[in-house]
């Protein structure tokens, strides 16, 4: 599990910046929290605290319904470049 | 009044007129039912990220504005009616801390509006004669952002 030996090292990247508000149309932060196949990540593989993560999770849900970040990458829906809005 | 921001994506197969007469529509449509747009935020065409209604393009619109609550369904009922919007999103600022967030977050959208501004100047100051133009400009652009601060610190002085 590749996954699990990157976020070896635990704590709430959003605690240490000082986050009180996020944004969902700014993909680029959303990034972190999301997994290769943009499913959110737990919170055991993050470090996020509780409350960070409950953020991140309406967060997410809201670029989603906004066609920001797609539901999900299967075989069958591959995103060729599905952030190419940032570059 | 509550804080609201609405993101609504406009189909792309519309003529760049008929996108910008469908964001005026939409804006009639929040402020003929009470509403105050503090600022828009066109973030333009983009790539969907998962087709909608057949369509993987669509052009992004954000409008940030205040209104009494129960409008909400009304204009949410006319966004429904709309054939030419793909998708609408609409979210509450309610707590004191979300409220910070949507001022800063007009605050940015103003200065990502006036930055165009910025930049066309110079390029009217080297075509020479035209130097006026962008002085008599800029204050017609500043002093309706402070007046639309002072609107918004009162309604948070009201509240």
């Amino acid at each position: 599990m590749s996954e699990k030996r990157k976020y070896k090292k635990r704590f709430c990247k959003y605690c240490e910046a000082k986050v009180d508000f996020m944004d969902y149309k700014d993909v680029a932060a959303l990034r972190f929290s999301l997994s290769e196949r943009y499913k959110i990540m737990p919170r055991r593989l993050t470090g996020n605290c509780k409350r960070h993560q409950d953020m991140i999770t309406i967060v997410i849900k809201r670029a989603r319904a906004a066609a920001l970040v797609p539901y999900t990458v299967t075989r069958k829906t591959v995103v060729s470049a599905p952030f190419e809005n940032l570059r | 009044m509550r804080h609201y921001e609405n993101l609504v994506i406009v189909k792309p197969t519309l003529t760049a007129e008929e996108i910008q007469a469908s964001i005026t529509a939409i804006e009639e449509i929040i402020t003929s039912n009470g509403g105050e747009i503090a600022t828009t935020n066109p973030m333009g065409m983009r790539k969907l990220a998962y087709p909608i209604n057949k369509s993987e393009r669509g052009y992004y619109h954000v409008i940030y504005y205040t209104v009494v609550p129960s409008a909400i369904s009304e204009i949410e009922r006319r966004f429904r009616i709309n054939e030419e919007l793909l998708r609408f999103v609409t979210i509450k600022y309610d707590t004191n801390r979300e409220i910070a967030a949507w001022n800063y977050l007009v605050t940015k959208a103003k200065k990502s509006a006036e930055a165009p501004v910025k930049t066309e100047t110079p390029v009217v100051d080297d075509k020479a004669p035209e130097a006026e133009v962008p002085a008599t400009e800029a204050p017609a652009v500043e002093v309706p952002a402070v007046e639309a601060e002072a609107v918004a610190t009162e309604e948070a002085e009201a509240k």
